[in-house]
């Protein structure tokens, strides 16, 4: 049981640090808030991502070589898997763009309606 | 009470998942071996992140770079005040 | 020649790409130019898409490696025939509201055209980027272009436009991120991206709890890009405050290009066998989209704004695509309704929102009361809403009627009665609520006019869109007339033309890709 708990909990910690995001963004009533939560949820799942990546004893993947020498033999095992961080790159860039997208539509919503609290705006008629 | 509903559904899938820093994970043998193994007859980059962003997978990274372009345009789109009346026409 | 034809699947992409960058260099230099630019970027799409289409009927799938590393080590374009089916509506769809979004976003953002535009190519981009993949994670990517361009062109329309799509951007959001989560499952236990390849990897699989999270997680995600029944709630302001060409492209490319990606997901990575493991799911699915079809009517009977009651309208005819969708494995007919029912509503929708985006540029008319006596003076345009409104109820032989004969079908063969009550039930609602806008337009007659209702009354009627003096309700302009009586007539020629079978090698390619149409 306790090996059980010790080889998954980092997909735990994630899971939990998701739906704490996931929370924010939907329980919330202010919409910074909501923008907020988006941030941790998406932040979390990429937490998540490259959590898999990891390999036990292994280094960057970085290899080293030496210009014009003979290189030796490179063993996949000895490097941690690039692929979730490639991914990862982009999904950080993804995240911020939609968060500067989200920003820029709540500027609107403040230069129009002067709150940003979402009850209020909903009461606010015709404008 | 949908989150809680939501986080058990993760945990679910959870339970049959490789355990943590194996290295045998079919996540690190499918795949990555030929990026790390590969990369420098190929790509000769030494840094695999880069050959993988830049090379194998280099159309993500156009497809990255359009999603800028996307939210810088838009947040031009959205954001831009009107002209007064008395500036000249463009 | 020959290259470019090899090539079409990225030019598809490409093009659009290269044209946003270009308008908004040449549009800054010169505001005129840019229009022009926009028109012959997306012909040459429709170009590119139909090479495509001909290609896969002639040659069979392409497949297309991206830099040219073998998948799944490198980005692979697979065009199959579906994938060309929905290229074809997109770049029609999306240059039929090119071509009307001239004279509207002149009216509504008179200052913005060069931005708009841009951004209208990017989100055109973004959908031919999901139709032609075949990777998981370069579908993610597009989905975001796709999505940032379709919260951005929402939140310009005026009015509450902005709270609508930041709802949008929130909802949105989960669903990508679902995707995503569902991605990362498949990718931890087969470590592998491509599409074709996890379709290898995954069915030793199936059993593991990991899986069918993930196809959970995935199933959700797109189905709130969709707006499926308990997931749409985003959906009628989104419609209701974008401006009019966006009402048009997001209702017909955008949400149908968000089904198929869905279907290709459902079919292609997780196999049918999958589906009919994990038995009771297409059951489910069946239910809540009967739930979707027979809520979307009831809600758009009781709406007064136009728009609103397209997009509500639009919620049930999404229940029917699911219900294709769920049905298919069970009869012989495989996707054929879904497949139909995508193109159908595409064409009929795209011309219901253009009409009712006519009739508010020329007099400002969103509420449905305001009608009255609208038939007299807008007399084309009235026209093609009567024909799009004829072709959803489901009249023979127009598209709407081809769509619910082999929803019955299918439903017959499947053996599942109740939901055959459903389609009936359900159109029965859709005659209501046409009719009411119908009667107002047509047979109500001119109540004593209040306020200002008076000026829309004119002392000269006019006969045609070529009157350009202060009238100010008369016959909408030309550049917007034609998309939408085109779309009109196609209603009822795409009709005759599934019934005569001539598209039937498409459907024929879909079923056997996927393996459907065989009952077990």
């Amino acid at each position: 049981m306790l090996d059980f708990i010790i080889s998954k909990y980092n997909y735990w910690m994630y899971i939990i640090l998701m739906m704490l995001g996931f929370y924010g963004m939907i329980a919330k009533k202010n919409l910074i808030k909501k923008v907020i939560g988006m941030n941790i949820f998406q932040t979390a799942i990429i937490l998540f991502f490259i959590s898999t990546a990891a390999k036990r004893g292994a280094t960057i993947p970085i290899v080293e070589h030496g210009h014009g020498e003979a290189v030796h033999a490179i063993h996949a095992i000895e490097y941690v898997n690039p692929l979730p961080h490639v991914l990862m790159l982009t999904a950080i860039v993804v995240m911020v763009s939609t968060l500067g997208v989200a920003l820029a539509i709540l500027i609107m919503i403040y230069r129009r309606y002067n709150t940003l609290e979402e009850d209020e705006i909903l009461q606010v008629k015709g404008k | 009470m949908i989150v809680m509903i939501v986080g058990a559904m993760l945990i679910y899938g959870t339970l049959d998942m490789p355990k943590w820093a194996d290295p045998n994970a079919p996540a690190a043998l499918h795949v990555s071996p030929r990026y790390i193994e590969k990369t420098l007859e190929e790509t000769a980059t030494p840094n695999v992140v880069t050959s993988v962003l830049a090379d194998y997978r280099g159309y993500d990274t156009l497809g990255e770079t359009s999603v800028i372009f996307t939210a810088g345009i838009s947040c031009i789109l959205l954001l831009r005040k009107k002209k007064r009346e008395n500036s000249g026409g463009r | 020649m020959e290259r470019i034809i090899s090539n079409s699947p990225v030019l598809i992409v490409v093009i659009p790409l290269i044209s946003a960058f270009l308008t908004l260099v040449i549009g800054l230099w010169k505001k005129r130019l840019c229009y022009p630019l926009v028109i012959i970027a997306l012909s040459l799409s429709v170009l590119s898409s139909i090479i495509m289409l001909n290609t896969v009927i002639s040659k069979g799938t392409i497949h297309y490696y991206l830099g040219n590393w073998d998948p799944p080590w490198g980005i692979e374009y697979v065009v199959d025939h579906f994938n060309a089916f929905i290229a074809i509506i997109v770049s029609f769809m999306s240059l039929f509201a090119a071509i009307y979004a001239k004279r509207s976003v002149e009216q509504e953002l008179p200052e913005k055209i060069v931005y708009f535009y841009t951004i209208f190519l990017l989100l055109v981009t973004g959908l031919f980027g999901i139709i032609v993949t075949g990777d998981m994670f370069n579908l993610y990517v597009f989905v975001e272009i796709s999505s940032l361009a379709g919260y951005a062109l929402i939140a310009v329309g005026g009015g509450r436009a902005p709270l609508a799509s930041f709802k949008y951007v929130v909802m949105g959001t989960i669903g990508a991120c679902f995707y995503l989560i569902g991605l990362g499952y498949l990718y931890i236990v087969t470590g592998s991206l491509n599409m074709g390849d996890l379709r290898i990897l995954l069915p030793p699989l199936y059993a593991s709890r990991v899986v069918q999270t993930a196809f959970v997680f995935i199933l959700i995600g797109f189905g709130i890009k969709i707006a499926l029944f308990p997931l749409h709630t985003w959906q009628p302001d989104a419609y209701t405050y974008a401006p009019s060409v966006v009402s048009v492209i997001i209702s017909t490319a955008m949400a149908k290009t968000f089904i198929y990606a869905l279907i290709r997901l459902i079919f292609s990575v997780f196999t049918v066998d999958f589906v009919r493991l994990f038995v009771p799911i297409f059951d489910i699915i069946c239910w809540i989209s009967a739930i979707a079809m027979i809520f979307g009517s009831i809600y758009a009977i009781k709406q007064f704004n136009l728009k609103r009651m397209l997009a509500y309208s639009s919620i049930a005819n999404v229940g029917y695509i699911v219900l294709g969708i769920g049905l298919s494995t069970s009869t012989t007919l495989g996707l054929t309704p879904a497949l139909m029912h995508i193109l159908n509503h595409a064409v009929m929708k795209g011309c219901m929102f253009m009409t009712a985006c006519a009739f508010i540029y020329k007099a400002g008319l969103r509420d449905i009361r305001d009608f009255v006596g609208l038939g007299r003076r807008m007399p084309y345009t009235c026209f093609a809403f009567i024909l799009a409104a004829l072709a959803m109820i489901g009249m023979p032989p127009s598209v709407g009627f081809v769509t619910k004969w082999y929803l019955i079908i299918a439903a017959l063969e499947a053996g599942k009665y109740i939901f055959v009550a459903v389609i009936f039930f359900s159109t029965l609602l859709m005659i209501v609520y046409f009719w009411n806008v119908i009667e107002i337009m047509y047979i109500r007659p001119a109540e004593k006019m209040v306020g200002d209702e008076s000026r829309l009354l004119t002392p000269e009627l006019t006969d045609g869109g070529q009157v350009r003096n202060e009238i100010k309700v008369d016959e909408g302009p030309v550049s917007m007339l034609i998309p939408g009586l085109v779309l009109a007539l196609l209603c009822f020629v795409i009709g005759i033309a599934w019934i005569s079978g001539i598209l039937s090698p498409i459907l024929k390619g879909v079923n056997s890709t996927f393996g459907l149409g065989v009952v077990s």
